[in-house]
């Protein structure tokens, strides 16, 4: 989220990171930093490797050379489950919610992680619960109702919500906005600004170049699993090898 | 507090009340033999209590539950006969030990992906049921361990059925209450994203390994408790008992009732046990009926008896309503 440059703690870092599946190389050399409170961007058009990318940064794939520190700590050959109690949380291109249990379970599986880490009292986590479900437009949904009576747009913001309440350091989200209207696209930006007052890093894959343009301080365009440039949203605008490759002619790729 | 007072409505009243006046019923008008019927389907309830954790829970399917159920009744059997401890002490020991057992089993099964766990637990059975008939030390080969007194405390035995009833209905009851505990906890809840989403549980910090492990080793827990009320009951255990057959026919009931909750257990438990006592003319055709049974329910209603019943009463009662996006 755009603000005024501070003094900002290095929460993810990547160092080289590659990966290979056989000959296709997936990630190649990737080296970035995030920063807490930072929006960060990662867009490249699809096959790209962006949510490879995720899949090395949370545990689901082993990075092939590299390294991963979250919070000065080497992560990289952590099993998934323990990087999410470090702090790493993140969202599916299509949500991945546990269609067997009601709405509130699936809420209380990121309280769950967030009370593996410390502690809370049931005050704070229905004070944040009730923060979060407001800003994604959720606040009338009865949360002993199953899964399946939310739209896919609810779902997917109930996702969210559900990794912000597991209090991380870095949030991945993957793809947010597909498939929404431009009414729960708001939402999803409400729930950034949310995590970006926690001071969460943000780490944002996007295909819709306004919201990505206008909410990220920084981004990184991947082509082929190669890094092509990393800057603000104006330098990468004017880079001509992300034209050639993503950006094209318009805003709309 | 307010919230709380409010969770106890009516109807829960009534249900409440009418399950106590059914647990009483049972002794009153039942014959000895009826209640032996009764006291079997609780012992076999709790096994298919296992089934629920580690199916309807965590989503793992397990073909080893009567070799489970066998362990805690053999090491009841020893326990009490060859160390000569307390009912109390065997019943605890078994409960432990059958866990301690399963959580081991578990942790090297569950290395295995997707429905190989189900595969390893086939061959578990089988060895099992092997060793019950083999390891005549501990489980008096194929004529058994006979002479194992019923369930004492100081000097009182259990010895009729009426107090045998005594003995397993709490039992039965304790672990219903601990299913409801353990659905509504952090690790009920890891058990259900295992189930429903490996991958995103693995993203929300449960460690599937460890989380599976540990639902084997509950459903070993409950295995062994119906074991250990099974020796006291019997008095005599039989390899015959323990067999790949029995694991199929919970897994049966369970489908029958629905997997969804320990309710589903009782009804498929309750339905099963009496159905094999009043068909018993037609014993032969037996698998023949169940075989089909499941197959039209798997058809007809995949989600059982419970499952079926809920879903009717959203439908017609509740009226099923999707939520509108919000202003």
């Amino acid at each position: 989220m755009k603000s005024a440059s501070k003094e900002k703690k290095l929460i993810l870092q990547l160092s080289d990171v590659c990966k290979r599946f056989g000959g296709v190389v997936a990630a190649d050399q990737i080296t970035l930093e995030l920063y807490g409170g930072e929006t960060f961007g990662l867009i490249g058009p699809n096959g790209a490797g962006k949510t490879t990318l995720l899949n090395l940064i949370t545990g689901i794939y082993a990075s092939s050379s590299g390294t991963i520190m979250l919070n000065g700590k080497n992560i990289t050959k952590l099993p998934t489950h323990k990087r999410a109690r470090l702090g790493i949380a993140r969202t599916f291109q299509h949500p991945r919610l546990l269609d067997g249990c009601d709405i509130r379970t699936n809420i209380l599986m990121g309280v769950d992680l967030a009370n593996k880490r410390k502690r809370k009292s049931e005050e704070e986590v229905g004070k944040d619960m009730g923060m979060l479900l407001e800003c994604a437009g959720l606040q009338n949904v009865n949360l002993e109702d199953s899964i399946e009576k939310l739209s896919y747009g609810q779902q997917k913001m109930l996702e969210i919500v559900r990794a912000l309440l597991s209090e991380p350091a870095v949030l991945l989200l993957d793809e947010p906005a597909a498939g929404l209207n431009e009414k729960e696209m708001e939402y999803i930006v409400r729930l950034i600004q949310a995590a970006v007052e926690k001071e969460i890093a943000v780490l944002l894959i996007e295909h819709a170049m306004d919201l990505v343009m206008g909410i990220c301080d920084r981004l990184t365009v991947l082509n082929f699993g190669h890094q092509i440039t990393t800057g603000t949203p104006e330098e990468v605008q004017a880079n001509e090898e992300v034209i050639a490759a993503y950006l094209g002619g318009g805003n709309d790729a | 507090m307010k919230t709380k007072m409010k969770s106890i409505s009516v109807p829960k009243i009534f249900l409440a009340g009418g399950v106590i006046l059914a647990c009483l019923a049972v002794p009153a008008l039942s014959s000895s033999y009826m209640l032996r019927v009764f006291n079997m389907a609780m012992i076999a309830y709790l096994c298919v209590l296992s089934v629920y954790v580690l199916l309807g829970m965590c989503g793992q399917n397990s073909f080893a539950q009567a070799g489970l159920w066998g362990t805690g009744a053999y090491i009841t059997a020893n326990v009490v006969l060859k160390l000569g401890c307390s009912s109390l002490t065997a019943f605890v020991i078994s409960v432990a030990g059958t866990a301690l057992f399963a959580f081991v089993l578990g942790f090297a099964f569950f290395r295995l992906r997707q429905y190989y766990f189900t595969f390893a637990s086939v061959g578990l059975m089988t060895i099992l049921n092997g060793l019950f008939m083999n390891w005549t030390e501990f489980t008096g080969g194929a004529l058994g361990l006979s002479n194992i007194p019923a369930f004492t405390i100081g000097s009182f035995s259990l010895e009729s059925e009426i107090w045998k009833y005594v003995m397993i209905l709490p039992v039965c009851v304790i672990a219903s209450l601990l299913m409801k505990v353990l659905f509504r906890s952090s690790l009920g809840r890891s058990f259900m994203a295992i189930r429903d989403n490996e991958m995103a549980a693995n993203c929300l910090g449960v460690n599937s390994l460890l989380t599976k492990s540990i639902a084997f080793a509950i459903s070993g827990a409950l295995c062994g408790a119906a074991g250990a009320l099974y020796a006291f009951l019997s008095g005599y255990l039989s390899y015959q008992s323990f067999t790949y057959q029995q694991s199929t026919m919970y897994l049966i009931m369970i489908m029958l009732g629905g997997t969804a909750s320990p309710t589903g257990a009782i009804i498929g438990t309750l339905i099963i046990s009496l159905l094999q006592e009043w068909v018993r003319p037609l014993q032969n055709y037996m698998q023949l009926i169940y075989g089909a049974g499941i197959m039209i329910l798997m058809i007809v209603q995949p989600e059982g008896i419970l499952g079926g019943g809920k879903a009717f009463y959203e439908k017609r009662i509740k009226r099923k309503k999707a939520y509108t996006p919000a202003e």
